[in-house]
């Protein structure tokens, strides 16, 4: 008789988790998957799926798709660049120069604007930069700009209001990887004759890679989906693909077009996290490549 | 552990032993089952209202936009011995997913819909009809803001606040005086190209090429589409800084645009807080404009209808009312409002009550076939206005 098989321990402890991922995750990805396949059948109903088809695609794949797509792609990867530029520094400096005394207070720092809501923070920023706020006096006052500050509903504040916030997700993981790449490493850098560039370069960046790759995909992927930051700062020109989607399910209640336009979105972000990890993958060979050591006599 | 039979999960040690795989997942399968019968069932059965029996209950549940009462007026009511809970939503559509997913068991009673969207919700069994027995204050109500085309006879519901579409712009940037959709398309493109704000609704955007060409703006005509599609998108939308439905609150006293298309109230909020208010206009725009009008309803399936009447009721009486439109900004619709807002110094009037003129040329939005089409116009013109 075959013996019934009991879920031990371990098994047990792990269950609200694949629960959570099936409910909250997983079915409600398919459902979105599923709606994009139907159609909206009349005025007061957002969906229907007893026809099937991929027509809701064709509609969705117009030039403005594509048009904002590009538009969002372009604001995602500047993004993500300027969250790397200034959070490999911060961590760098966070993870070895700061006395360890200060790193927890300095971490709890990072963290602050999280316990303000996302929204808040946003339109926060609506009166940081606007024309008469406190910033636009400062640079009329120093001479950098002449008139008011005209930053706000153009890109470059969608810009700016990305960056911020999503820069705690590019510290984070950062300063865990440099921070357990560890003194001794580099300290044995430094005996073997680099100095602190070369050891930077060659020693504590290398190994912060698999940092770098995880706050880039935390940052590069939920802003690309952002809509608040672009609906608060944006304007017309930083429209943003989020909008769009929102529009679908919101103003037009067309759910099967929304949900198409959704698993689009998807796919485009796929695409473009899969072809900067090749870029990165290619990089990466050049590099090792170019400074490979060929040990004497051996038959490496 | 206990042998091979022993397990730890957070349930009581009697009932452990009774946990095996297949009970877990049987579990598991009625769940998702559960799940996929509610979400995809057609049903159309509702729960149903308990009518009203002449006992006050104690509590009352109202579903409304954010900080859309006066706190001083729900006070008041509890007096009876009514506790009002209150919640709010961000759209209509928010609204009418939560009420037509519950299927009358939302717990709400008054809820706050805008008055185009009463004949969706009604098709859909979303509202109780309305007994006119339980709401005598229902005659202190101007007759221009009862009967509206969207709901004839006030079956289902009645004025909470009403508004218009308008524009306001700095007469420093634009001297010309202003006074129809039109003007504004043609300033748009001029004096303050750039410089331009937008409702972000494709109703109230499309409405303006629509009225200003002498079109109906609920027409759902291709030819109107096109023709409207063909000027938004290559003609206005290059103009146009903002499609941001509170541009204007911070647009007036910050002075961030020269021109934006607005709600009257918010205009009247905005230049209250402005340190140059002189220096803007506001225009009730010919030939036409959107009249909104948020209404009070009762939601199907409601537990507390004596409870819902009598605070509908209330807040239909004069005084409660002007209470009202002094707190959020928007004229009520209740007779008598307007003289008390004179008398008590209500500041700029004129941009609550609108003549009487003004009033009867507007027209209130319809959603209908070419509501899809409509945001396909807007998404394209806020793709072109970004490139």
């Amino acid at each position: 008789m075959m013996k019934r098989k009991k879920i031990d321990g371990a098994s047990a402890l792990g269950f609200p988790t694949w629960a959570f991922v099936v409910f909250f995750f997983i079915m409600p990805l398919l459902l979105v998957l599923w709606y994009s396949f139907g159609y909206k059948p009349d005025l007061f109903t957002a969906h229907a799926n007893d026809v099937l088809s991929f027509d809701r695609y064709a509609e969705a794949l117009d030039a403005t798709f594509i048009g904002t797509f590009w538009n969002t792609l372009k604001i995602g990867l500047i993004g993500t660049i300027l969250c790397l530029i200034i959070a490999v520094p911060f961590a760098y400096w966070l993870a070895v120069k700061l006395n360890p005394k200060w790193r927890p207070l300095a971490l709890a720092l990072v963290l602050v604007p999280f316990w303000t809501n996302f929204l808040v923070r946003t339109l926060g920023w609506q009166i940081i930069l606007s024309p008469r706020g406190f910033v636009s006096d400062f640079l009329q006052n120093v001479g950098l700009i002449d008139g008011r500050l005209d930053i706000l509903y153009t890109q470059a504040a969608v810009q700016l209001g990305v960056v911020y916030n999503y820069l705690p997700l590019m510290i984070l993981p950062l300063f865990v990887a440099i921070d357990r790449a560890g003194r001794p490493l580099r300290e044995a850098s430094a005996d073997l004759g680099a100095n602190r560039v070369r050891t930077f370069l060659q020693v504590t960046l290398p190994l912060a890679a698999p940092g770098i790759a995880a706050g880039s995909l935390l940052v590069f992927i939920p802003l690309m989906g952002d809509y608040i930051t672009a609906s608060v700062l944006g304007g017309a020109q930083g429209n943003m693909i989020g909008q769009l989607v929102a529009s679908q399910f919101n103003t037009a209640q067309n759910w099967a077009l929304g949900s198409a336009m959704a698993v689009l979105l998807m796919i485009f972000i796929a695409a473009a996290v899969g072809a900067c990890a090749l870029i990165a993958l290619v990089f990466r060979y050049f590099i090792r490549r170019s400074r490979r050591v060929v040990l004497s006599g051996g038959a490496a | 552990m206990t042998g091979p039979e022993g397990l730890r999960a957070l349930v009581p040690a009697a009932s452990v032993a009774r946990i095996s795989r297949r009970a877990l997942l049987s579990g598991f399968v009625v769940l998702t089952a559960t799940g996929a019968l509610t979400s995809c069932s057609r049903s159309t059965a509702f729960a149903e209202s308990a009518l009203p029996d002449g006992v006050l209950e104690s509590n009352l549940n109202v579903y409304s936009w954010g900080d859309y009462s006066d706190p001083a007026n729900i006070a008041k009511f509890q007096k009876n011995g009514t506790t009002v809970q209150l919640d709010s939503f961000g759209s209509n559509e928010e609204l009418i997913a939560k009420l037509g997913a519950t299927r009358g068991t939302s717990g709400y009673d008054v809820i706050v819909p805008t008055g185009n969207y009463i004949p969706m919700m009604s098709a859909n069994g979303l509202l109780q009809e309305l007994d006119h027995s339980y709401l005598t204050n229902i005659e202190n109500i101007d007759p221009l803001y009862r009967d509206q085309s969207w709901d004839r006879g006030n079956k289902y519901s009645v004025c909470k606040n009403w508004g218009t579409t308008g524009y306001a712009y700095d007469t420093r940037v634009v001297t010309r005086e202003l006074t129809s959709w039109a003007d504004f398309l043609d300033v748009a493109q001029n004096e303050a190209s750039k410089n331009v704000s937008v409702l972000e609704d494709p109703w109230e955007v499309t409405s303006m090429y629509f009225a200003a060409n002498g079109i109906d703006p609920n027409t759902t005509k291709k030819a109107d589409l096109d023709a409207a599609e063909q000027f938004l998108v290559h003609k206005l939308a290059p103009h146009i800084k903002a499609f941001n439905s509170s541009a204007v609150q911070s647009g007036i006293p910050e002075e961030t645009f020269a021109l934006m298309q607005a709600f009257n109230g918010d205009v009247r909020q905005a230049l209250l807080v402005s340190d140059a208010p002189d220096a803007w206009k506001f225009v009730y725009p010919t030939p036409t404009a959107n009249i909104w009008m948020d209404t009070w309803a009762i939601a199907m399936g409601s537990q507390n209808m004596d409870a819902a009447y009598a605070f509908i009721d209330f807040m239909l009486e004069p005084e409660v009312s002007f209470r009202e439109l002094d707190y959020i900004g928007y004229n009520t619709g209740v007779t008598g409002v307007e003289k008390m807002a004179e008398e008590r110094k209500f500041e700029r009037p004129d941009l609550v009550f609108p003549s009487e003129e003004v009033v009867k040329r507007l027209t209130p939005a319809v959603v209908n076939e070419a509501a899809e089409r409509l945001v396909s116009i807007v998404n394209r013109m806020m793709a072109k206005a970004g490139s």
